[in-house]
């Protein structure tokens, strides 16, 4: 190597020496990070010689000497190395590039780190700069597209977390199959109290072997969150970084107009439909376009929604002398809601950070953050309410308005119009508001203690997590007829604490001898998490105003209403690890973790992990070259455990409830008999992937191919005569994917570089075993999902529609059709066994609610004092059941979306694939059908930003950098799906918050 | 010496995570928390046994809106109303069935999970009484026969919709995948008649409402009347004769001289009352309420007497076939009580030119001054599930709130006697005339004189209208199908029962093997 790059030089020197002859200067400038920071140490080179020297603590070098003709070299370990001509120039200052694909970039493994090139598993960091980015509340939002292999479902409500998932689900419960959060060695399920701007990294620990180390809670993946701290020997730099902007509404479900719904109405020839009809004209006139229509037409998403808006700005302060670090920051994050109600999130945050190097053996630090949030929930039920109501009804009704008592306002009552509800969304938002004030304390501490020096290192770290939570809701009375009111007025109080607090002491042992590098850690780790919940709702109180919102001037408390509930866990681990690493040629992984929590039967688990990893470029026959810079195999295989599966269900439970005798109030006890003995879920994975680097290192990739294996997995079984589900160890479920990464980052000049890159994965699940079960039911009778062995879990099961009926001729011809007493307009559906009839064995596979593939892009560019990225995600080949068509089955008195109201069956030709509108309020075609399951497919464009700096590497002069900039999040979405939003976290759509396009502009001031 | 310092630093870290560790391991011990954890349960407390019981009677009470509805809808007294609304209901009543319909499993799974909490109940009960002494053992053996008359009646009516249906013998379900064949509706009435007699000589031999502990709950007639109704469905007639004597020789029963205040607040645990479902607002205008959704069965347009008392959906609409047959017979208090009209619904009758004249009671005011208005989705409205505005507790406004549902009342045993008798039943209590005779006086009707079984069953249809569908199941029961096929529907045989939730045939495949047969 160390030969061949001499020989390499040889022409270069000669040219050096010819440069040399002609006209040799001397150069002065400063190294710096793109910030604007001085780096110092940094090696400044002359190409092709060893001519070089490094920068001083102010990040400033002067070579002699130099041909003005010749290149210099800029390097920094963490930062892309820099080649400038010098054109003989006497002053050069270079700003350089963080490059997070540096192969001597340490990343954070859990309890320590390691080098990215020592890796064995698959490990994803994102850097601040991809959180700075976009314009979210959450920091997981920002992470949508990036991750090759990780899914995150956003939820369009201010101040909701996402839904997040590592390489599909590893485990099949509601709440249990989120990753676990790491956030400076505290573990979270949801990091809602963090702002992104305190974020340094985060790291996505992908496969088992990575995640292994965090052993009873890694199944669902984890993410390491590293928040950001000042560095040794740095002056002190002010950052303030503000933006604001507009949430729009997109994509908005067009629902049938006044027209089409009248017509709808009559083709159902239903005579109380015609008759609702009827009713709207005499109440609401003729419309004179169309006289047969009423004159009304409200666009119920229209009235509802608004643009909200959104405001973020942060004030950090980082620095360091020799012996101590410091970060301290603020931050208030303000997020409005699109829904028309009290629907808003608003957050404050404070944080320090401080490290000391008190003695040459012992460093001591400690991590604070404060999170003080307040959330105005919205009323999901709106969302429903206002795809069902009717177009024929107004928002407010005049005639209300006379009637003395309707209060406190109009709103019209579809009910004056004949319909079974009341229907108006209004009262649901205005005479509703559910506030949750969310305070989250975040304490660690931490010493390290070198017990032999550079060799064995002690570290203790106790972390404590508070977090309480007072919701609040409250229900105001209102009349807007018989069977549109609410008599009391209600409220709720339920305050809840978290108190989780761990413990984790780790020795770490480093040991170099020639050419082996052997680095050994174990540890303990002891965790104590406690829960507190106590309700109690009260009814009518004052309705003066908020001042009156408290359970002591309610005239009621209702016994039913009260509530008192508690958990308490404990969790005790050992762990170790080691990574050994020969010649950088060879690397071995392995840890181990064994786990024991008070919350099974069975009280300790064992999760070993191995990796080895083949760096093949390193070996003397691979040809050193341009185009292949970097080429490492690596496999692993690891065990994981779950243990975020509820307890409750390991007894025999009772249940205190209440009932009437003799109009007294008697309290009994029912009793439950579904006892199951659970136990962790268990996950295998096997991972084989490579790492390379191509075209002078501008390119990097990614590619990992997984197998992962969930046994005894948790999966709800239906409770065979009665309704409910029990939680039993049954499943054996197996995710597979591939998963590309690839990066492309070129310097051009001193003025331009630029960034492609792109992501790719794909995902398998099927259903290996289900404790001897050829099948297993789940979601509701209504909606029938099914796990099948061999296929999708949960997969949609129905009948499969192949045609409409289209005339009498071919009802006659039919005798299934015969028989049902179908009509032209009725679906066709697919004879699956081929008995010559339709029956429920006909019903099949129609779909799985998990994308098979998804994909994400991304862009850079910066030239001169400009920047510009763009990123876009897609995903396909999953379904949604559309359920909002699908609850037709409980009432008919709804709109229709515009789509069915186009496409019906309204005779011979019309169409092949719609129901007419009589034909969908039967059972026949009630049943779930493919008609109702949708393709999941879309493409997003996920975030556009442009930004422009002034005094652009100004700041050792002591000028504040400012950069503004303008961005706009989700500005478009492509889908067929008829709904707000492709993105349903469980693939069944019957209310979901849409997700709103975002447009700020910012602005970002260092000093 | 610094060497030293580290060594000794080392051993101290060591041996303090080792201690560390020790006394944690202890907490991996520690239960869940807030669980009552049943099997840990004091069985030695025996007065907390009742609480058991009281688990069955709330199970028994919180009867979801639908499942009544389902039961009674297929009969000439209702229709299903609603129209428009509820398509599949709606055709059910006309007798084309649709086991993917939602009501249908609903129906079958929330009663059977209430059986099975009565199983439960009885096995907590009986793990109390293996401490108690003997006075303690006595009642759980009460508290025991009261769970199994309350599981009675409702097996009693999955059996009636569904014939062929599963008899559960503990709380585990998953028994029942070991079973070869489903019971018959005979096994399942014999089973229920069998297990009343277990239940009888451990009731307490009252009126329910005599009881102090838990009134209005199960005495000893209660069972004798669910042994009396499951043997009229096997047509022992004896039997049914036997125990409805016992009950009227009892004298602890009578009716309630008012037949319109009967089903409304006046009635409750009233000294007709053998089984209702309780509900109530307490006493208070807010706050604690146990309540049954009436709304189903009210008008879903209505002035009501008391401002801002809710009206109904409107979805069990009595049938113009029976309101003609109670114009013929010159009913009065009993049409009026059993239905409420609408003008469009009078007009509706009058448009027949034999009806053209009606009674000043037809009217679209009841006697308590609510105005029933016209709405497109039925032209009357059930009069039994009304209650009226200016009963409604004030602060309550939910219809029907504070109203208890009846399920057996001594009209019924009356009627079933005198029936019984008219199949040559021999009777040891009044004979069938008397016993018809004292159910027409209370209506106002003139008695007769050796009552025929035609006559029993146009009384049973005049008194028991739109009551769980007990003349369905009579017409049925005694192959009188032409009285089903009215106002354009075809009853056959054949749909007698409902078929299956598919949700159900898709865990026992076996029910569809019964539904094949």
């Amino acid at each position: 190597m160390k030969i061949k790059s001499i020989l390499l030089s040889i022409p270069l020197l000669l040219l050096s020496a010819f440069a040399l002859a002609q006209n040799n200067i001397a150069v002065t400038g400063t190294v710096t990070d793109n910030q604007g920071q001085p780096l110092p140490g940094a090696s400044v080179v002359l190409k092709g010689t060893t001519t070089g020297v490094q920068t001083d603590f102010d990040g400033n070098y002067a070579l002699a000497d130099i041909p003005g003709s010749g290149t210099l070299v800029f390097s920094y370990i963490g930062f892309s190395t820099q080649e400038v001509p010098v054109n003989g120039r006497t002053v050069i200052n270079v700003a350089l590039e963080e490059d997070t694909q540096a192969l001597d970039e340490v990343v954070v493994v859990g309890y320590g780190e390691l080098k990215v090139k020592d890796l064995t598993s698959s490990i994803t960091t994102v850097d601040s700069e991809v959180l700075d980015l976009a314009p979210v509340g959450q920091p997981m939002q920002a992470l949508q597209g990036r991750v090759a292999g990780l899914q995150i479902v956003n939820n369009g409500g201010p101040g909701q977390s996402p839904t997040v998932r590592v390489r599909g689900i590893g485990s099949y419960n509601t709440g249990a199959s989120g990753p676990l959060f790491v956030v400076d060695g505290a573990f979270f399920n949801d990091i809602d109290f963090l702002n992104p701007a305190d974020i340094a990294s985060i790291s996505v620990l992908k496969d088992a072997s990575a995640a292994a180390i965090y052993g009873v809670r890694a199944a669902n993946g984890v993410v390491l969150i590293e928040t950001k701290s000042g560095k040794f020997n740095q002056k002190p730099q002010i950052t303030y970084d503000a933006y604001t902007g507009y949430q729009i509404p997109q994509n908005v479900l067009t629902m049938a107009n006044a027209e089409q719904f009248t017509t709808l109405a009559l083709e159902s020839e239903s005579e109380p439909d015609a008759e609702f009809i009827l009713n709207a004209m005499q109440r609401y006139g003729r419309s004179r376009i169309n006289p047969n229509v009423p004159d009304v037409n409200t666009d119920w998403y229209d009235e509802i929604m608004r643009v909200a808006l959104i405001q973020n700005h942060s004030l950090n302060m980082t620095g360091g002398t020799e012996t101590a670090t410091y970060a301290i920051g603020a931050n208030y994050f303000d997020q409005g809601g699109i829904l028309k109600m009290k629907n808003e999130y608003e957050r404050f945050n404070l944080r320090a950070k401080i490290d000391f190097q008190v003695t040459d053996w012992l460093k001591v630090g400690g991590n604070m953050v404060l999170s003080n949030a307040t959330r105005f929930d919205a009323e999901d039920s709106a969302w429903r309410q206002a795809y069902y109501a009717v177009p024929i009804l107004p928002v407010f009704d005049p005639i209300l308005a006379e009637d003395p008592d309707v209060f406190p306002t109009p709103y019209a009552n579809a009910q004056n119009l004949g319909y079974r509800g009341g229907q108006n969304p209004f009262p649901t938002m205005d005479f509703s508001e559910n506030r949750e004030k969310i305070r989250n304390t975040l304490a660690n501490f931490y010493a390290e203690i070198d017990l032999i020096e550079d060799k064995l290192k002690f570290r203790t770290a106790y972390n404590h997590n508070f977090r309480s939570v007072n919701r609040r809701e409250v229900r105001l009375p209102f009349f807007l007829g018989d069977n549109f009111q609410r008599e009391d007025a209600s409220l709720l109080k339920r305050n809840v604490t978290i108190s989780n607090q761990i413990w984790d002491n780790t020795l770490t042992y480093t040991q170099t001898f020639g050419k082996h590098d052997l680095t050994i850690m174990g540890g303990t780790s002891f965790r104590d998490e406690a829960f507190d919940l106590l309700q109690a709702r009260g009814l009518n109180f004052p309705l003066s105003g908020e001042e009156a919102y408290f359970l002591d001037q309610a005239q009621t408390i209702v016994i039913a209403g009260t509530g008192d509930d508690g958990a308490r866990e404990y969790g005790l681990s050992y762990f170790g690890r080691v990574s050994y690493n020969f010649d950088n040629r060879y690397l071995l992984y392995g840890t181990f973790r064994a786990d024991g929590t008070n919350k099974y039967q069975e009280k300790w688990g064992y999760f070993p992990t191995i990796g080895a990893g083949w760096v093949v470029s390193e070996e003397s026959f691979f040809p050193q070259n341009d185009v292949l810079n970097y080429l490492k195999l690596r496999g692993s295989w690891g065990k994981l455990g779950n243990d975020k599966v509820p307890s409750s269900e390991g007894s025999i439970t009772s249940e205190v409830v209440t009932t009437a005798l003799g109009d007294i109030l008697f309290s009994g006890l029912n009793t439950s008999s579904d006892f199951t003995a659970l136990k962790w879920e268990v996950t295998e994975e096997t991972n084989v992937g490579l790492s390379a680097r191509m075209f002078n290192n501008n390119l990097s990739i990614e590619a990992d191919y997984y197998v992962r294996d969930t046994e005894d997995a948790v999966i709800p079984v239906l409770r065979p005569l009665i309704p409910g589900a029990t939680r039993q160890n049954v499943g054996e479920i197996r995710n597979t994917g591939f998963e590309l990464a690839l990066n492309w980052d070129k310097r051009v000049s001193e003025d331009f570089s630029y960034s492609i890159g792109g992501n790719f994965a794909t995902l398998t699940n099927e259903v290996l075993g289900l404790g001897g079960a050829e099948f297993l039911d789940a979601g509701t009778a209504e909606f029938r999902q099914r796990s099948i062995v061999g296929e999708s879990l949960f997969a949609f099961y129905g009948r499969e529609v192949i045609g409409v009926y289209q005339n009498d001729a071919q009802i006659q011809a039919d005798p299934v059709a015969v028989a049902n007493d179908l009509e032209p307009g009725d679906f066709i559906y697919r004879d699956i066994n081929g008995d010559g009839d339709i029956t429920d064995d006909d019903r099949t596979v129609l779909g799985s609610f998990l994308p098979t593939y998804s994909f994400g892009f991304n862009l850079g560019f910066n030239y001169k004092n400009w920047d510009f990225s763009a990123s876009a995600i897609g995903q396909g080949g999953n379904s949604i059941l559309n359920r909002k068509r699908g609850e037709v089955i409980f009432t008919n008195d709804t709109n229709w979306d515009r789509d069915f109201a186009i496409n019906r069956w309204h005779g011979e030709g019309t169409t092949n694939s719609y129901p007419s509108s009589k034909g969908i309020r039967k059972g026949w075609n009630q049943r779930l059908n493919n008609w109702f399951i949708e393709d999941g497919d879309f493409f997003r464009l996920q975030n556009i930003t442009l930004g422009y700096t002034i005094n652009k590497g100004q700041a050792i002069n002591g000028l504040p950098q400012v950069r503004i900039y303008a961005t706009a999040e989700k500005p478009l979405t492509i889908f067929d799906y008829n709904g707000f939003n492709p993105e349903v976290p469980n693939g069944v759509d019957n209310q979901t918050y849409p997700v709103p396009a975002v447009y700020t502009i910012g602005v970002n001031v260092k000093i | 010496m610094m060497k030293l310092l580290k060594k000794i630093k080392l051993q101290t870290l060591l041996s303090a995570l080792l201690v560390l560790a020790i006394g944690c391991s202890d907490k991996l011990d520690e239960p869940e928390l807030n669980n009552n954890f049943a099997g840990g349960t004091d069985f030695t407390q025996t007065e907390d046994m009742v609480l058991s019981l009281i688990g069955v009677y709330e199970a028994f009470q919180s009867r979801g809106w639908e499942q009544p509805l389902l039961i009674a809808v297929r009969g000439d007294d209702v229709n299903a109303g609603g129209l428009g609304d509820q398509q599949d209901f709606a055709e059910t009543d006309l007798f084309n069935y649709n086991k993917d319909y939602w009501m249908y499993n609903s129906l079958w799974e929330n009663v059977y999970v209430d059986v099975i909490t009565a199983h439960t109940a009885m096995e907590q009960i009986q793990r109390y009484q293996e401490v108690a002494d003997a006075e303690g053992k006595a009642l759980g053996d009460q508290y025991i026969a009261e769970a199994k008359v309350l599981r009675a009646i409702m097996l009693f009516h999955i059996s009636q919709v569904w014939g062929d249906v599963f008899i559960p013998t503990s709380s585990e379900t998953s028994e029942l995948f070991e079973l070869e064949s489903v019971p018959t509706q005979d096994e399942v009435m014999q089973h229920i008649s069998d297990q009343m007699d277990e239940a009888i000589p451990h009731l307490p031999v009252m009126h329910p409402n005599e009881r102090t502990d838990l009134p209005g709950g199960v005495t000893v007639y209660t069972a004798l009347a669910i042994k009396a109704l499951a043997n009229q469905e096997l047509e022992n007639y004896q039997a049914v004769a036997d125990a409805c004597a016992q009950i009227i020789n009892s004298g602890e029963f009578s009716l309630f001289p008012d037949f319109y205040e009967l089903f409304k607040i006046p009635g409750k645990l009233s000294d007709e009352m053998i089984l209702s479902m309780q509900y109530s607002d307490f006493g208070q205008g807010e706050g604690d309420r146990e309540a049954h959704l009436y709304a189903p069965y009210g008008p879903q347009n209505w002035t009501p007497a008391v401002e801002g008392a809710s009206s109904g959906w409107g979805f069990f609409e009595p049938s113009m076939k029976f309101i003609k047959f109670m114009l013929d017979r010159g009913e009065t208090v009993r049409l009026e009580t059993s239905v409420l009209f609408t003008d469009r619904g009078i007009a509706e009758i009058q448009a027949d030119p034999n009806y053209s004249d009606l009674p000043g009671f037809v009217s679209n005011t009841t006697r308590d001054g609510d105005v029933i208005n016209d709405y497109a989705r039925a032209l009357f409205a059930s009069g039994k599930h009304y209650l009226p505005s200016n009963q409604l507790i004030p602060g309550r406004t939910a219809y029907g709130s504070n109203k208890n549902y009846n399920i057996i009342r001594y009209a019924e045993i009356l009627l079933m006697y005198a029936e019984a008798l008219t199949h040559g039943a021999t009777g040891s209590g009044m004979t069938a005339d008397q016993a018809v005779n004292m159910v027409r006086e209370r209506a106002g009707m003139p008695p007769l004189t050796g009552v025929t079984l035609d006559q029993v069953l146009d009384e049973k249809y005049a008194e028991l209208s739109m009551e769980w569908g007990k003349r369905y199941y009579d017409m049925v029961r005694l192959g009188r199908t032409d009285e089903l096929s009215y106002d354009g529907r075809t009853f056959t045989p054949d749909k007698a029962f409902l078929p299956y939730p598919q949700a159900q045939v898709d865990q026992f495949p076996i029910l569809q093997q019964a539904q094949d047969q």
